[in-house]
Formats: structure tokens, sequence, C-alpha cells
């Protein structure tokens, strides 16, 4: 069996009774119900089990003692109708407050109760004994209460649960299944419910609610077709420039094999010439530029031969070209992206004329399309390379000895570049035109 | 708090209830045990502790029964003092007497001092009797008790006390507290004078304990008010015998009753022939009686001149004469010993038999003077 009392039952029963000069009685009225939980486990076929529960939910106290009793704990019933009137039928106990006694039933309580339990037809009637213990110089007042349940011999005290008092552990306010029997309150929540609630009995600001949130799961639901969309257009767009990464690393390899195959061919001894000297670091510095990406992880070697530039250039703007540049306009050619070159991660963010922000993260593999570095902006070199030209200025800022090199190298090449560049049909910016330009020299 | 006197108490209690309770604490004598009187403890109040004292209206009130002591809450109301009071039982969860059999309670008159003694007297009865109908748990202890009613001079002063000695698997054992119908009204006054010890009735009770349902192991224990004991020479004196085994009290109580009064009637005989010895001796010697105990008859002193020499003779009779012999205590007059004392010669062994009666005994006692005085003197001289 258990029991339960509302708060506000509770603290008017001690109200009541801490305030009488003299000990304390009355009545409590609340209803029984029977709770049945079933359970079922591996171990076992579902077993029920049958809980009595008792709330109290209002009470009733007597003006004065042995109001409806002799001094031979006789209950006059007809006394007992004056106090109870109508609300005899909701009576599931009584309850008794006396100061400074032992929490036991008395010799008369234990009278009544056996009388009240024939006479009232409740056979499971409770007792609820209030005390208050004082010490001896009133310092300390304790208000102990305990439940009876008379009718069985054994475990005779059950354990009363009052919500929301005592667990101060849970956060949440716990809402009784004790209904709200004030006539006034149902009167007030009749008057002035319709602005709160609609016709179905819920609140208003709860629909409002609901229909924000609906709002706003659609459009999440939109938003999320959308980057969906622009997720497959990404991951397409990826998968042609990878395509093109791969054609353009087969066409460098082929020339290189063939320009390899026309030395041999043209000089049987391979010496370098100057010019030719500063070719290979030309070409070096072309293809290291044109192809130190994030994307290849290796890049091609000083000796190899550049790669068709063309295809790239062909996408880009034509004011590239080195016949209208200046000595450093090998300083224009897009300038490879710290991020992501092999052995050299970068050591600052590079604060490029697109105002990207990299991270400093090492080559990513080859395989993941999605090369961004996760704010949207894409630090892809190749776009960088087609969104135009680099700031010369940040070349110096550069801690790496390649781009040192580079830069040095850049330095040294002017007249011979120029020599080359010009002689040559104005040819696209690319390796490629050296070569063809050597060949039409001899 | 737990001693506290019943004077200090009562002026605790509230002022309206104060009557009620004046009769209980001083004039309560509940039960066979009446040397220990009702005392009342752990006294509260049920008003709020704003309101002015004394008002305390509740109270436990301790009742000897049995050889227990019962500790009952008595439950008042100091603002309804016209109302009856309610009871808690203590320990007694279960008994539960039925109010039609309790007067005064139905009737309850908070004019009438004597109504709560009466009250408490009643709740008793009831207690006893449910205390006897515990005993049906075992059917031995239940013949004992049966046997015992049957016995009209012990079935009506019968107190017991029954149950578990652990609620849960204690043996059942049972307390059995008899008043012994002895006569001690015979006993010479001067032995009960001592008042201070026990102001009350002269009462022996017989405590018999069953520590198992079969009573297999029984312990009586003899109680007698102190001016009894006093009277019959202490606790020493009396022993009473072991409960036989496989015995039962309806043959062993009567044992002890006729031990008791056998015992009694000695000491009212030894009183009565010391007194004719006294009696004897003041005839006989008349004009030598220096002085002697006239109350108690235990002592008389003689002056015997012979020859002019002058002799004490101190006589002292025991507690048990004439079983016992009275010494003779031959006193000089003239002559001190080393340590300042009067010289002193103590005689016990001496032609004597108790069947004589007082007159033969000075009789005799006149030879036997003569003859050890010679020697007293004889001793005197040489010394």
């Amino acid at each position: 069996m258990a029991a339960s009392i509302s708060g506000y039952t509770f603290s008017s029963v001690c109200y009541h009774s801490a305030n009488s000069n003299s000990d304390h009685e009355g009545f409590l009225l609340g209803e029984v119900r029977q709770e049945e939980t079933i359970s079922i486990s591996d171990t076992q076929i579902s077993s029920a089990e049958l809980l009595q529960v008792v709330e109290v939910h209002n009470h009733e106290p007597c003006a004065q003692l042995f109001s409806f009793y002799n001094y031979a704990g006789l209950v006059n019933e007809e006394n007992l109708n004056k106090i109870l009137k109508e609300r005899r039928k909701n009576v599931i106990g009584w309850y008794r407050f006396r100061r400074n006694t032992q929490q036991q039933m008395s010799f008369r309580e234990q009278i009544i109760h056996k009388q009240l339990t024939q006479l009232l037809g409740v056979p499971d009637l409770v007792f609820l004994l209030f005390s208050f213990i004082s010490t001896a110089n009133n310092s300390t007042h304790a208000l102990e209460y305990v439940l009876f349940r008379p009718s069985r011999r054994y475990n005779q005290r059950v354990t009363l649960s009052i919500p929301n008092l005592g667990n101060t552990s849970q956060q949440e306010y716990k809402v009784s299944s004790v209904p709200n029997t004030s006539l006034n309150y149902a009167k007030v929540i009749k008057e002035h419910g319709a602005e709160f609630f609609d016709k179905d009995g819920v609140m208003k600001d709860i629909r409002t609610i609901f229909q924000v949130y609906s709002a706003l799961q659609d459009k999440v639901q939109a938003v999320c077709g959308e980057v969906e969309q622009s997720e497959r257009v990404k991951e397409k767009v990826q998968q042609e420039v990878n395509k093109l990464k791969q054609q353009i690393a087969l066409r460098k390899q082929k020339n290189a094999e063939e320009e390899r195959r026309i030395l041999e061919a043209q000089n049987p001894e391979p010496l370098p010439t100057p010019e030719e000297n500063t070719e290979p670091p030309e070409t070096s510095l072309l293809s290291l530029v044109a192809f130190n990406t994030p994307s290849t992880p290796e890049r091609p070697g000083p000796s190899a031969n550049p790669p068709a530039y063309a295809d790239l250039l062909s996408l880009q703007d034509n004011s590239l070209l080195p016949s209208s540049s200046s000595p450093t306009s090998a300083a224009l050619l897009p300038r490879p992206q710290a991020v992501g070159s092999p052995g050299h991660p970068s050591p600052n963010p590079m604060g490029l004329g697109l105002g990207l922000s990299v991270g400093s993260s090492p080559a990513p593999s080859p395989s993941t399309p999605y090369l961004g570095n996760g704010d949207g902006s894409s630090s892809d070199s190749l776009d960088r390379q087609a969104a135009g030209q680099e700031d010369e200025d940040e070349d110096e800022d550069e801690d790496s000895s390649e781009y040192e090199n580079l830069v040095s190298e850049v330095a040294q090449l002017p007249p011979v570049t120029i020599n080359v560049l010009a002689q040559g049909r104005p040819a696209s910016l690319s390796p490629d035109g050296d070569a063809s330009a050597r060949g039409s020299q001899t | 708090m737990n001693n506290m006197s019943p004077e200090v108490a009562l002026n605790r209690i509230s002022p309206e209830l104060r009557p009620l309770l004046c009769s209980v604490v001083r004039n309560g004598r509940v039960g066979l045990d009446s040397t220990n009187c009702l005392r009342i403890t752990d006294l509260k109040t049920g008003c709020t502790s704003l309101t002015p004292g004394p008002c305390c209206d509740r109270f436990k009130l301790h009742i000897p029964y049995a050889g227990e002591t019962l500790k009952w809450d008595i439950i008042f109301n100091a603002q309804d003092p016209e109302l009856p009071p309610d009871f808690i039982f203590g320990e007694d969860a279960e008994f539960l007497p039925e109010p039609s059999e309790l007067p005064h309670l139905v009737q309850w008159d908070a004019e009438d001092p004597e109504c709560l003694l009466q009250l408490v007297k009643e709740l008793i009865q009831q207690y006893h009797q449910y205390q006897c109908h515990r005993l049906r748990e075992s059917s031995r202890l239940l013949f004992e008790y049966d046997s015992l009613l049957e016995d009209p001079d012990y079935g009506r002063s019968l107190e017991i006390y029954a149950g578990h000695k652990n609620s849960w698997t204690g043996e059942f054992s049972a307390r059995f507290l008899l008043k012994l119908p002895v006569d001690f009204s015979n006993i010479p006054v001067y032995l009960l004078k001592d008042t201070a010890l026990d102001p009350g009735e002269d009462v022996a009770l017989l405590f018999v304990s069953f520590e198992d349902a079969e009573a297999t192991q029984v312990f009586p224990k003899l109680y007698l008010s102190p001016s009894i004991e006093h009277a019959l020479g202490g606790s020493s004196a009396l022993h009473i015998p072991a409960f036989p085994s496989g015995g039962c009290l309806i043959d062993y109580v009567p044992q002890v009753c006729q031990l008791l009064t056998n015992k009694v009637q000695y000491v009212i005989q030894g009183y009565h022939k010391r007194r004719e010895y006294i009696a004897a001796f003041l005839s006989h010697f008349g004009m030598g009686v220096v002085e002697y105990d006239a109350e108690g008859f235990t002592k008389l002193t003689l002056l015997l001149m012979w020859k002019d020499f002058c002799v004490l003779v101190h006589v002292d009779l025991p507690l048990y004469f004439p079983r016992d012999q009275p010494t003779l205590t031959f006193q000089s007059v003239y002559h001190f010993t080393s340590s300042g004392q009067l010289y002193s010669q103590v005689q016990k062994s001496y032609p004597y038999s108790p069947r004589w009666d007082g007159n033969e005994m000075a009789k005799r006692a006149k030879p036997q003077f003569s003859a050890t005085r010679q020697a007293f003197c004889s001793g005197l001289v040489i010394k």
C-alpha cells in the first residue's frame, strides 16, 4: 500500500493542528485506487503486482474533542454525519494530532478506529498520527507523522509521500494526480479559460509555438535540400577537376618523355648549355609553380618536362601571357599555395588577395573531392589561379626556402627568359613555349 | 527527571489535574507489591510552547506488576480538564481492555480525586486477565495457574506476567507473583518499630519465574517487607527451598508458606519465652536486678553480692531463645583491665536445657551463679 497527500492538504492539517492548544482530530477525504503493474522478464512469465494507492485530497477538522464519540469511545453515528455531511463517502481515513506523545495508537484511538471502519464501510481505513515533539528548552520542535493501517496485523505503518516536498535533487515540479476539487478554481478556469484554451482544450500558446516549430522545421528541411544540391554540384566539379589533373599529369609525363627523346636524338652528348641550364630551373620553376597544389602529393622533379599549361590557361585570363609581362611576370604566375605543399605545412595563413583563410593541414589525400578549408571558401590553388593575380609582395613573406629559390631564380632569369620568350611567337605561357622557341632557333 | 520527587512532579502538572494525580502519587497502591508506590515521570504538555506553565498534562505512570514495571502513558488535555484521559500501554500494544469493564472511565468524574486511581486499578485488573489469557500458549503454565486459582488462599492474590522474552524468537516465559497468606500480626511490635523502613503493610511475596514453557527452569524468590525481614533476623536467616524439578506450584507454595509461618511462630514464641524468663528472674532475684529490657526482653543485669564482694551479671537472651542458650557475662565493679574496661568474664556453656521453663531456669541459675562467682572472684584476687 502506498499513500500520498497533496502539499496543501498536509500544510492545512499542520496549520490547524499547530494552532490548537490541545489535541486535535479530523477526517481525511480522498480516494483509494488500485494500481496493477505487470512486469515481464526473461526469467519468468509476466507477474502482476497490485498496489493499493491511497490519495488524500482534503481534510475535515473536528471543532472539538469527543465531538462524535463518548467517554467510553463509543461512536455516535448521528454526530458523525453532522460533521461529515455529504462528504461521508469520500472518507478514507482520519487523523489525530497530539503533542509530545509516542507514535503509537492509543487505547481510545484503536477503539474508535474499529468502529469507524465498520460504520463508514471502509475496510482499509487509515489513521494519520501527527505529533509535535519539542525539546525540553523548546528550542527544537519536530513535526512527526505516521500513517497507520490498523486493519492489518503486520506492516501497519504506511509510507506517506508528499509530492514536491523533500527531494531537492529533482528539478522539475511534479504534478500529482490529485485533482483540484476546489469549486472556486473550477469556476475561474471556466470563465477565463477561453483566453488561453482553444476549443479542444489545448492551450493556445502551445499551438502557436507548435506552428513556429513546424515552420522552422520546414525551413530546415528546405535548406537541407539546397545544401545537398550544392554538395552534389561541388562533387561533380571536383570530379572534373581531378580528371583534368590526371590528364595534365599524364600529358606532362608524355611530353617529358618526348623531349628526352628529342634531346637524345639531337645532342648525342648530353651537355647542358647555360640556356638549357636555366631551363630546367625555369621549367622547374614553372612546374613547381603550376603544380604545387594541395591536391597533388608529389610534384614532378626539376628535370621533368613541364606539362601542358595551355589547357589550364584556356580557362584563365590572357593577361598572364609572358609577352606583356614584366621580368617579374613569372612572379605573377599563380602562386603556389602553402597549404598542402608536401612537406611544408603552412606556417601562417596567407593573406592573399582573395582574403582566404587557410588551415594549416598538411597535404590531404588526393581522394577527397572536397578541397575546401571548411569555411565555404575555396582554397584550391587552381581556383585561386582562376580568380586572378596574386599579390606579388607576399612572395617575400614566405618562409619556405623553395619560394626563396623561386624568387631568386626568377630574379636571375630576366635576360634569358625575356630573350627566349621574345624570340618565339607569342606562345602560351607554358614550358612548352621554351621548347618550341628553342626548336625554332635550331 | 526520573528521580523526580512526587512533589516536584505535582508542581509541574496543570492545576486542574493536580488533585487527580495527588491521590495517585501519594496514596497510590496498586497490586500486590505495595512497597513500590506508583511513580510518574516524563511530564510533557499538550499545549503550545507559548502557554505559560505549569501546564503539563501527559506523563508516564510506572506501575509495579508481577515483578515487572509497567510504563503506561496517560494523556490528558489541560485545556479540557473535565475530559477523561487516554492511555498508551507501552510495549503491550495488543492489550485492549473493554471500555464497558471500566466503570470509572465510562462515568468519568473529574471532580473526584480518586477517579484516576480507581481507573488505573480497573485497568490493572483487565491487564491481569489479559496476561492470564496469554498463558494459554503454554498448557503447562496454564495448569499451574488454574491449580493456584482453585485454592482460595492463593487464587485471589495472584499476578501473572506472561509473554515472550524476545518478541520473535524468545522462549515463552511467565512470572507469577503470589502474596503468601502468612499472619504477621502477632509479631512483637518492638521488632517492627523501625517504621522508617516501611510505613506500609507487612507482606511476604513469592516471586516465581518460569524461564521456559515446560517449567524446567524455575527460579523462586521470596520478598518480604523490610520490617518483617528485620524481625525475622535479616535476609540471611531465611532460605527457601529450591523448586523441585517436576514439581508444581500448588505443592511448592504451601511449603514456603509453612516455612515462613514456622519462622514467624518461632520468633513470636521466642519473644514470649524471653519474657517468661525475665519475669522468673525478676521474681527470684528481685532486689538484685539492676535493669532489664522491658520491651524486647533481650537483656537482664543483676548485681550479686557475696561477702561484701559485688559482681555484676549480664544475661543476654538471643533471638532464637530458648533454642539458643543465653550468654552470661560476669563483670567486676572494682577492677579495670589494661584497656580501661571493667574486668569481665563471659560464660556461654553451662548446664542448660531449652525445655526448662523460665522458673526452672531461674532456680538453676542460682547455684550456677555461685559457682561461677567464686571462680570469678578468685580470678580477680589473683589479678
